[in-house]
């Protein structure tokens, strides 16, 4: 029970205090490009949480039981790009065979996926931080429903701004910059949120 | 198990890593794209014309 309660509270640390789009900017990319429709952040955001969970699930075993042991675990970085790059091919081959209007809706987007530092970042600071597996689970589950979530909403937010009376020279790019620091800020609000319970 | 075969593993394992991602890179390739997705790039003459909305192109009125 004790362990069920430690993994939810990882993932809820993961996903709202320690977000990591607007705590530690990775993923801005598809932030910022994807986040005009909310149907296609929605698409984004699902195709990020298959991917960065199924590379925790792979990455962590890989590191452990084989990099390590065979002393080289320098050689991290290499094999985790080999593994969140053939997921990002998969999942693009589902959602064009499967899903033409998610497709047609992420565009050049799709391929991101790969260069979405969220993913490898998630990957890295896993075995960097010598997490055993359930963390890492938790800390790829809590960090890619963190990044759905973010985009979801910012993406809201976008089509809302959309018709709103903004200052010209705000249009576009600078208010959408302006809108994620506000959230940046309303997010760091959360920090203190599981404090005083021991994980 | 001594270090070699560990060693020998990771390359394996590693080599087949490579593997899986050329297979699915030729697969995706290979894969027709879906109707209406044909051109899909941006175009300053087609997109400044256009009202999909749900193009991941679309800007919007009076967007940028």
């Amino acid at each position: 029970m004790q362990i069920m309660i430690s993994f939810l509270l990882a993932i809820l640390s993961s996903m709202l205090i320690d977000n990591v789009v607007l705590s530690r900017f990775y993923g801005i990319c598809p932030f910022l490009g994807v986040s005009r429709k909310v149907k296609s952040s929605f698409g984004m955001g699902i195709a990020v949480v298959f991917v960065i969970v199924l590379a925790t699930v792979i990455c962590w075993p890989l590191y452990n039981f084989v990099l390590v042991p065979a002393g080289i675990p320098f050689m991290d970085t290499v094999a985790y790009i080999l593994v969140i790059a053939s997921l990002v091919q998969l999942v693009g081959l589902f959602i064009k065979k499967y899903s033409p209007s998610l497709y047609k809706s992420l565009g050049i987007y799709l391929p991101l996926i790969t260069t979405n530092c969220a993913v490898l970042g998630v990957a890295q600071g896993n075995t960097d931080q010598g997490l055993c597996f359930l963390s890492s689970l938790a800390n790829g589950i809590g960090t890619s429903i963190g990044f759905l979530l973010i985009i979801v909403v910012f993406s809201c937010i976008r089509v809302r701004l959309e018709s709103s009376n903004v200052p010209k020279a705000f249009k576009g790019l600078p208010i959408a910059l302006i809108v994620a620091a506000i959230m940046a800020i309303a997010f760091m609000g959360l920090q203190g949120l599981f404090a005083g319970i021991q994980l | 198990m001594s270090k070699e075969t560990y060693l020998i593993i990771a390359i394996v394992i590693l080599v087949s890593l490579l593997v899986t991602f050329i297979v699915s890179f030729v697969l995706y390739r290979r894969t027709p794209v879906p109707k209406g997705c044909e051109h899909i790039k941006i175009s300053e003459e087609n997109c400044s014309s256009c009202s999909h909305e749900e193009c991941s192109f679309y800007k919007g009125k009076g967007e940028e």
